[in-house]
């Protein structure tokens, strides 16, 4: 049977190390909001048996650091989390442990420690598949235009009312396809701390500016991807 | 799983992960592989049924049977419901996303009288015909369960049979059969019930029995149609609890259910029969899980859980003969693993400084005590047993252990209540409140909180008080303003039940079968969620009493005849209606009757058997 104690009897580190988790959350998991993921995953690390570091104040705790908020709704296959183990565990013990513990839809890809800082994500790259009625290369092209245009507003509603946000501020590159029967967006967008847009916005233009994606959900419907995460000169993979 | 076409919809529902599915822990199965598919329905949200320790046991259990594949049913919240009716998606089960109307077997538990109207709402949604007689063999055979199936009566029409007692092995050999009948070719839907009920012990088929009315609306009698089927349907437990089933891996919620942590549950049945308690009388007889095999079964689900807290379960956790071995064993291990314990159901009299320290580690201010009365007559008419002493030395206990929150439980409307028990509720209130002024020890430069919550009483089946009248809707209300111009001490806080609530709740609890009119009627008008504040409206409830000629009254605010047949007496519950009798006497000459440890009252459920129990006389197995 398992027993989590093993790694009581790992060597001492003598000082906390920071190891960084690249995961992906996928399919069902695009629903399960970033507060669900911290608890998630703060249980995820206990069961898989990892030599956490904990807080020495009077309620002692894990300490779990993000990357970047994901918005519910969107997959990402580069995800981060950094987590402090106290004691010496390989980076592949570890990986291999949390796979045991995770599924399909919210899995380990590598584990390593964490050099670089999150606060240098600049920007992200994500894949759009959208599925609407009257797709086809030319309404395909008409993304395109749009996208390359100058000034694309929308109206983002929040709490505070509503609000006009020009997507061309945030949007390094894209590039629009047409292939079996969905239209394929593949976009850089900024994803840095003070400058930041929500893929899901995107979605919003078109549907604002174009009126695709008015019909069913049942019928017509997108999947948002995140693919990789970039530095400040949009090209160089952050991990 | 969620199909493409039910997944693209989660995109426009508030908290969609309560119904994206995909939990770690789920069991997957191959359907082709399997020889009988269960839903396993809980009539409420997602948060609330993923915090019930009776599914997640009944779900491991039937899991652990190679035929069998259980599957998780929940009501989905009202804004994916109206998505439900506008694509026409009818409802899913969460491993497979399979309709609940594909399965062979629907089993919805029924915890509160209130979830009734959510339960058929769930027959609708998966688009089941709601009465039993309306189904044909193509159909999934629903079977009830839980503590409300105890008096099945008010929604007997609705369910194909009950399961009554403990499921872990019943349902098992209830699915079993089914499967033995279907792979002989002689499966009908009949011929499956007559021989479950025949043959299973617990198991109630209402189709199997007429009932017929004196003509002031009391039962005249109760017939069983064959000589086969049982007269009296004898409720099933678990003999020895070291043998009952109890998971080694838990479906872990993304999104955070009510109760998220492990629940170890380390006894059933309660010594104690306080009069009002329907769960103390129904869990009978008392039988201990041992504490070696407890901490086994709690490191064994913590290392495959990661959960940060263990909840020692049992109707009275201070009444287990072994709890300081428990105890000591577990913070062997649940120090250095910085998972905490705790105990929900203290009793005043047995709380003390080496259960407080051993539960310190708990991260709140406060600690809870259900003294339940005002007054040491009326807690001796409702044999709560315990002295105003005891609350004050309890409280003592935590005040100088750092706590400055206390809440006390208290019961509104109970049998022979006066103005000066309800005054009593506010004198004890206040003394607590003294109590910590007095205290040496108390946190220094704190106040406290005494919060005084008040329940209406509710007069259960399987209980001594099953016979009385409840207090009518404005002797309730006038109780509760009475009480609250008593608290006068600003550190007290007074909060009380929705006497409203109470009444529906009562009439569901004692009523018969001329009450699935009114839930027909109910499900077909949309009620859905009662045991919700905002969806419980008593005007429209009212409504369909009237329209289907229930006189609400008749169920709750009635005193029941003595010699009258009740509508649960078609139920054996172990505890028999002699001993009721007795102890509703004993209230009345406000007499109390010792916990079942100190001597044995004699209420007959030591003839079901039971291992580890305080019962005399009993055949463990």
């Amino acid at each position: 049977m398992k027993n989590n104690d093993v790694k009581f009897t790992l060597p001492m580190l003598e000082a906390p190390r920071t190891m960084r988790i690249l995961f992906r959350k996928v399919g069902n998991l695009q629903y399960i909001s970033h507060l669900d993921l911290q608890r998630t995953f703060s249980r995820v690390l206990v069961r898989a048996g990892l030599p956490l570091w904990y807080t020495k104040g009077f309620n002692p705790h894990i300490k779990m650091v993000f990357g970047m908020p994901l918005s519910v709704g969107a997959e990402s296959e580069c995800e981060m989390l950094d987590v402090r183990i106290e004691r010496d565990m390989s980076a592949d013990e570890m990986l291999q442990r949390l796979n045991a513990e995770l599924t399909d839809e919210l899995r380990a890809l590598a584990v390593y420690p964490a050099e670089r800082k999150f606060s240098e994500i600049a920007f992200a790259a994500y894949d759009y598949s959208i599925r609407t009625a009257g797709a086809d290369q030319a309404m395909a092209d008409r993304v395109a235009a749009l996208l390359d245009a100058p000034g694309l507003t929308v109206t983002r509603r929040s709490k505070s009312g509503e609000k006009e946000i020009d997507i061309k501020d945030y949007l390094y590159s894209a590039s629009v396809s047409f292939e079996g029967g969905l239209i394929g967006i593949h976009a850089v967008l900024a994803a840095g701390e003070g400058k930041y847009l929500s893929p899901e916005l995107l979605i919003t233009a078109l549907r604002q500016r174009m009126g695709i994606l008015s019909g069913l959900p049942t019928e017509e419907h997108y999947r948002i991807l995140r693919r990789r995460v970039l530095l400040a000169d949009g090209k160089t993979l952050f991990r | 799983m969620m199909n493409e076409k039910r997944s693209s919809v989660l995109k426009s529902v508030e908290k969609p992960g309560r119904y994206c599915g995909g939990e770690y822990g789920a069991v997957m199965k191959n359907k082709e592989a399997v020889k009988a598919r269960f839903a396993f329905a809980f009539p409420d949200t997602y948060e609330i049924g993923m915090s019930n320790l009776g599914m997640r046991l009944l779900y491991g259990a039937l899991n652990r049977e190679p035929e069998i594949w259980c599957e998780r049913v929940f009501a989905p919240w009202v804004d994916m419901q109206e998505k439900m009716r506008e694509l026409d998606i009818p409802l899913w089960a969460h491993e497979s996303g399979d309709p609940v109307s594909d399965f062979d077997i629907l089993g919805i538990t029924l915890g509160y009288e209130m979830c009734y109207t959510t339960a058929l709402r769930l027959l609708l949604l998966s688009r089941i015909p709601l009465r039993a007689a309306d189904r044909g063999d193509e159909h999934p055979i629903v079977i009830g369960g839980g503590a409300c199936a105890y008096n099945p009566e008010p929604i007997a029409d609705f369910f194909d049979c009950f399961s009554i007692g403990e499921g872990e092995d019943n349902l098992v050999e209830f699915t079993k059969l089914y499967i033995r009948m279907r792979e002989e070719g002689r499966y009908t839907r009949a011929a499956f019930l007559r021989e479950a009920a025949a043959t299973i012990k617990g198991i109630y088929v209402p189709s199997l029995y007429e009932v017929s009315y004196h003509a002031d609306g009391t039962i005249a009698a109760v017939t069983r149609k064959y000589e086969d089927v049982p007269e009296r349907v004898e409720k099933c437990i678990i003999a020895d609890m070291d043998k009952a089933f109890y998971p080694d891996q838990l479906v872990m919620p993304y999104i955070e259910a009510v109760h998220d942590r492990i629940m170890l549950e380390v006894y059933r049945g309660c010594i104690r029969g306080c009069r009002f308690c329907q769960a103390g009388m129904i869990y009978r007889p008392v039988r201990e899980k041992s504490p070696e095999l407890l901490n086994k079964q709690a490191r064994c689900l913590y290392d495959n859980t990661g959960y940060e807290e263990i909840s020692l379960m049992s109707l009275s956790i201070s009444d287990y003969t072994k709890l300081e071995p428990l105890t000591r064993e577990l913070l062997e291990w649940t120090d250095q693993n910085m998972v905490s314990l705790s105990l929900p159901s203290l009793r005043v009299d047995s709380f003390n400084k080496e259960l407080m320290e051993r539960i310190a580690s708990v991260r709140t201010s406060s600690l809870t005590f259900a003294p339940e009365a005002g007054t040491q007559r009326l807690r001796d008419v409702i044999n709560k047993n315990v002295t105003e002493e005891d609350l004050m030395r309890a409280a003592n206990v935590a005040f100088s252990g750092g706590k400055t929150n206390v809440k006390l439980y208290f019961m509104n409307g109970l049998p022979t209540e006066t103005a000066e028990d309800l005054e009593g509720i506010a004198t004890l209130a206040k003394n607590v409140v003294h109590a910590y002024y007095q205290n040496p020890d108390r946190p220094k430069g704190r106040s406290p909180q005494v919060t005084i919550s008040v329940s209406c009483f509710i007069p259960k089946p399987f209980t001594p008080f099953q016979w009385e009248a409840q207090d009518s809707i404005e002797q309730l209300a006038e109780k509760q303003a009475y009480l609250g111009s008593k608290v006068t001490d600003r550190k007290v806080r007074y909060t009380h039940h929705d006497a409203k609530v109470s009444r529906v709740e009562a009439v569901l609890a004692r009523g018969n079968r001329k009450l699935c009119a009114a839930l027909e009627l109910a499900a077909k008008e949309g009620f859905c969620f009662d045991a919700w504040d905002e969806f419980f409206d008593y005007d429209r409830w009212m409504s369909v009493f009237e329209r289907t000629g229930v006189d609400p009254a008749f169920f709750a605010n009635r005193q029941f005849g003595l010699d009258e047949i009740l509508p649960w007496d078609i139920i054996d519950c172990g505890v028999s209606k002699a001993f009721f009798k007795r102890e509703r006497e004993k209230a009345y000459a406000a007499a109390t009757t010792p916990n079942c440890r100190e001597k044995c009252a004699g209420c007959g459920a030591n003839r079901l058997g039971g291992v580890r129990t305080p019962c005399p006389g009993c055949k463990g197995e």
